[in-house]
């Protein structure tokens, strides 16, 4: 059996980085971010296990985080001066890396659906997970370099509107990259990619024009391991309703003849957004309740009504409603594609423009 | 449909949670517990009223919101009321009268040969694969063999609803209804006035055996407090706890850049009740769990710093006059028998602002500054506010005052540029020296003589223009100027006779601090490398002070800080029920949408050489249908073997 070799080698592997980190970092650490380290290497074995591409994916980003911090030789400065880290792999070249990939898989991914050959499917498929694997080398080297600076200011890179779009991308696109190995539909690529393409470009746009990829320190509430946690359980919500809504907008063109061609069975695609909102609806509720014992100890109340809990709220009711008439009333069809469709721009709202346009608690990506 | 039929229907059920949803984002768009005063600036007096009437200002707490939320719940609960029995019955139960054709009818019905039965096998195979099963043998010598998993989907269902009702209550516990009643009923009164503690009248207290609030406390540095104070509406309550808090230590750290990084108080709390002393630091994330009370570290503020000042006067050339103030006190000044009244309202240490460094915007602490407001006799007062560093802008350094009229507006800043020492006297002394006739007659003689400017007229009528205009700008500034100029030349000569006018007014600026610089040698402060520029400024300076609204520069010399910890105290019984909640909830949706129930039944007619299989799920969904075929193949296989 070699995949099951490879599997125990890649967790022993990973084990082997907690035991690394903690016997280094334990100093630093307390008890919950202790045991935080120790869920993510299991959950990350595990995932590994069910998922062999994963475990490739896992590797290299690794493989190339250390190389970067390498290079780095302990000094910030290096971002400029050396070749590699220049042009590939500091974390904001590797995020640029990840810009331009993403884009990229997403004309591959439209060529194949027209063309139709295997191989442009898989080409497409490759370079979103390179896209994947730069933004995972991206968000480690930007969590090391924020050590860099200064060791107060360092942070797991999660605290603001530009880590955490990056954080999207990635996200969205391993959801989606594990649902096409599964359901083996490599034709929604090109429906899928369009929204993480518009988180790109909204990431671009916030870079170049207000040079939003400055490491900025933490402000006090936020300095909590439940930040390491919550964060990344609300955009796996986020990253699933998205996806979700981009299948659905397939969904709803497979009445039409011409696109019938091109697209899979409307069952599949129904079956896939039942899926990935369930999925979500799973993640966002933990991450809301998360966020409600987060808010008890920050700052004094697990609920105050502030406009980006009560806008969690309404995305949770939403999809609460949306689950009903699929499960009970036993709904099918165009209008639950619609609503999910709706879902998405809620969740946008709800991720994007309470920050844009209210103001509360919650402003910490203020545009 | 009767009433309670309606009320645990799906449809209710769909129009509750939408309903909430919108319901909520009213309190999003429309920003809550603000001032009165700044929604009626907002809405104007009639919708001010209208909205307050549909308690549109605390939208979460208003009884119509209220009454959705407990539709909300009731419908929760009479559907879990009905639900429940029939679902903790099927747990148990297995369907076992089934007829054959009922059985053909399913849509997953199927006929596998077989040869012999081999029952307890059979029931092994499918025990393997996670099901429990009950045999049975039917009268007509048939047997039947009903296999089950995924109940726990079932309970899923009691798990979710049931959280969504514990969540509910404790929610509810944590709100405000007691207080809302006794309110309603007049035992309870808000106090809408600013008063000392022990003048509030005892309705507007809460004993220490309110069972839930959320109260507010300010400690200054060596203070200690026992009570604290909710927000309610547009006025407060008192809550009266059960301990005293005394603030022994405040402390803020900061990054490098100045903001903030860390605030911790180090508190002692003493009980009440007996006596007992704890000491313990909180801070930001970090609570305090005392006497069923939490103690957070929420935010701070000045506590009353001591500050020294020095008022010039734009337009006199009288010495500075020192001040002491302190923040939140009042201060009455009488300068040419005017009495002024200061304000000190807010003292800030570190100020972090986007400035200007090496061709980027960067945050940086631009060090401390100081705002006050200045009233007059017939009450009015404009706000200020005042850095005591100059502040780095467009390549050299200028000293900031703010000023605006009503707390709406930005504030529109008066910039003094800072002498080359860095420091205020240069314009001070330069302002004096403008209004000083002797130094300026002195100026415009040395300018006539130079020839600096064309002088084809007379010297002495030139002088005379010279110093009118001069004396014209230093009344009123170039606002002064360009009336005058609006109102004595013709039109088409009005630019041309600007420019020269500010020409003139330049070369007088310029030539008074160089007459300066000769008298003075051994000063500094006039040794810029570019000395136009300041002259440029400050001139630029004194003009805008026309709009100032003040006549006084207020400079802080220094200072002694006090502050003041915000805190947050809070008792939430509720709190243990929504984590329950939350945690069934979890559980619950989880086994909802993860968990899939699926019932078999294996029919052997005794007079038939195919068993008869039927498989049902209540999802009927991609994945059922193919377990349904790899557990039909197995058993097939479990067969022909
Ligand atoms: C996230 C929360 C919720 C989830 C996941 C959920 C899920 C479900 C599911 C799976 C069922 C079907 C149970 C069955 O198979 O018989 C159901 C039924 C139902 N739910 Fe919910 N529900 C949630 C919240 C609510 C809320 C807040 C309400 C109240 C307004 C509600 C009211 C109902 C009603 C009325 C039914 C129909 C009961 C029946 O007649 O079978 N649910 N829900």
């Amino acid at each position: 059996m070699k995949v099951n070799f490879y599997n125990y080698i890649f967790t022993a592997l990973l084990s082997l980085l907690g035991v690394v980190a903690l016997t280094n970092f334990l100093n630093y650490m307390d008890k919950y971010e202790v045991t935080i380290l120790i869920a993510s290497v299991i959950g990350f074995s595990f995932l590994g296990m069910k998922w062999n591409k994963f475990k490739h994916f896992f590797l290299v980003s690794f493989a190339l985080a250390f190389l970067s911090i390498y290079l780095y030789q302990g000094d910030i400065s290096q971002a400029n001066s050396n070749f590699i880290l220049k042009y590939f792999l500091s974390s904001q070249s590797s995020i640029m890396w990840m810009s331009a990939l993403f884009p990229l898989g997403l004309i591959i991914y439209w060529f194949y659906m027209f063309v139709k050959q295997e191989f442009y499917g898989n080409f497409a498929s490759f370079l979103i997970w390179a896209a994947a694997t730069f933004a995972t080398s991206g968000l480690l080297v930007r969590w090391f370099e924020s050590y860099l600076i200064s060791i107060d200011i360092g942070h797991i890179p999660i605290s603001n509107l530009y880590e955490v779009f990056v954080l999207f991308c990635l996200i969205s696109a391993l959801i989606y990259l594990y649902y096409e190995e599964k359901l083996n539909t490599k034709k929604l690529g090109s429906f899928v990619m369009i929204i993480i393409n518009v988180a790109v470009a909204f990431l671009l746009w916030y870079t170049f024009t207000r040079g939003a990829d400055e490491i900025q320190p933490l402000v006090p509430a936020l300095q909590s391991y439940w930040m390491k946690i919550h964060v990344p359980a609300n955009f796996i919500g986020y990253g699933a309703f998205a996806i979700a809504a981009m299948v659905s907008v397939a969904y709803l063109l497979a009445d039409s003849k011409f696109w019938q061609k091109y697209i899979p069975a409307k069952e599949i695609l129904d079956d896939m957004t039942y899926k990935l909102i369930a999925i979500g609806f799973i993640f966002f509720t933990i991450a809301t309740i998360l966020g409600a014992v987060w808010a008890a100890e920050a700052w004094g109340g697990y609920w105050s009504w502030d406009p980006k809990e009560t806008w969690a709220l309404i995305v949770w009711l939403n999809y609460a409603a949306w689950l009903h008439l699929r499960l009970i009333k036993g709904l099918r069809g165009n209008i639950l594609a619609w609503w999910s469709i709706a879902g998405l721009l809620i969740t946008t709202f709800c991720f994007l423009g309470v920050n844009l346009f209210l103001s509360g608690l919650h402003s910490y990506g203020e545009l | 449909m009767t009433f309670s039929q309606l009320m645990s229907s799906m449809r209710f059920a769909i129009s509750m949670l939408s309903i909430v949803g919108i319901a909520s984002i009213i309190g999003t768009v429309l920003k809550q517990n603000q001032s009165y005063e700044s929604y009626i600036i907002k809405f104007g007096q009639f919708w001010f009223e209208f909205f307050e009437t549909l308690n549109l200002y605390n939208v979460y707490q208003a009884s119509w919101f209220l009454l959705i939320l407990l539709f909300l719940v009731s419908s929760t609960s009479l559907c879990v009321y009905r639900n429940s029995p029939r679902i903790l019955k099927e747990f148990k139960l297995f369907q076992d009268n089934v007829k054959e054709k009922s059985l053909r009818s399913y849509k997953y019905s199927f006929e596998i040969p077989f040869s012999d039965f081999k029952k307890k096998d059979l029931v092994n195979l499918l025990n393997q694969h996670q099901f429990k099963t009950k045999e049975k043998l039917i009268d007509n010598g048939d047997e039947l063999i009903i296999a089950k998993k995924g109940d726990y989907q079932k309970l899923g269902y009691i798990f979710t609803h049931l959280a969504i009702i514990i969540i509910s209550v404790g929610g509810l516990m944590d709100g405000n209804l007691i207080f809302k009643f006794q309110e309603s009923i007049g035992s309870k009164q808000i106090e809408f006035l600013d008063k000392p503690i022990s003048e509030i009248s005892k309705k507007s207290w809460l004993d220490t055996s309110n069972f839930s609030f959320r109260a507010n406390m300010l400690l200054v540095e060596g203070e200690s407090q026992g009570v604290g104070v909710i927000p309610v509406k547009d006025g407060y309550m008192i809550q009266d706890l059960p301990f005293t808090v005394s603030l022994k230590d405040f402390n803020i750290e900061h990054y490098s850049s100045g903001q903030p990084k860390s605030f911790e108080s180090d508190l002692m709390i003493k009980s009440k009740n007996n006596g007992e002393v704890i000491q313990q630091k909180i801070s930001v994330n970090k609570p305090l769990y005392y006497d069923g009370v939490t103690i957070y570290q929420s935010d701070f503020q000045d506590g009353g710093s001591k500050l020294n000042l020095a008022l010039y006067d734009m337009y006199g050339n009288s010495k500075p006059i020192p001040m002491k103030a302190e923040i939140f006190k009042h201060n009455e000044l009488i300068v040419d028998n005017q009495k002024m009244n200061f304000e000190f309202e807010d003292f800030r240490l570190f100020n972090i602002l986007d400035v200007q460094e090496n061709g980027d915007m960067k945050p940086k602490n631009v060090g401390p500054n100081y705002r006050y407001k200045i009233r007059n006799d017939s009450g009015q007062a404009r706000e200020y506010e005042t850095y005591q560093y100059p502040l780095f802008l467009d390549e050299r350094y200028f000293f900031m005052s703010g000023m605006r009229n009503t707390p709406q507006e930005d504030f529109k800043f008066l910039r003094i540029p800072a002498d080359a020492d860095r420091t205020l006297d240069g314009f001070m002394i330069f302002k004096d020296l403008m209004i000083d006739p002797k130094q300026v007659n002195l100026a415009i003689k040395s300018i006539s003589e130079e020839n600096t400017v064309d002088l084809s007229q007379n010297k002495n009528e030139v002088t005379k223009g010279f110093f009118a205009i001069w004396q014209s700008f230093i009344t009123g500034g170039y606002n002064n100027i360009a009336s005058n100029i609006d109102q004595n030349v013709p039109l088409q000569n009005q630019e041309q006779v600007a420019n020269t006018y500010i020409k003139i007014i330049y070369l007088i600026g310029d030539k008074i601090i160089s007459n300066y610089k000769e008298d003075n040698s051994d000063s500094t402060i006039f040794n810029f490398n570019n000395d136009g520029v300041f002259t440029q400024d400050a001139l630029n300076a004194y003009s805008d002070s026309f709009f100032y609204g003040s006549n006084f520069w207020v400079e802080l010399k220094d200072f002694e800080q006090v502050q003041a910890s915000g805190l947050q105290l809070t008792k939430s019984p509720g709190q243990f029920w929504v984590y329950l909640g939350s945690i069934m909830l979890v559980i619950g949706i989880f086994c909802m949408l993860y968990i899939q129930e699926i019932r078999l039944w294996i029919m052997k007619k005794s007079d038939s050489k195919n068993l008869i299989l039927a498989f049902a799920s209540n999802r009927d969904q991609i994945d059922f249908e193919k377990f349904v075929h790899k557990t039909k193949d197995e058993i097939k296989d479990f067969y022909s073997k």
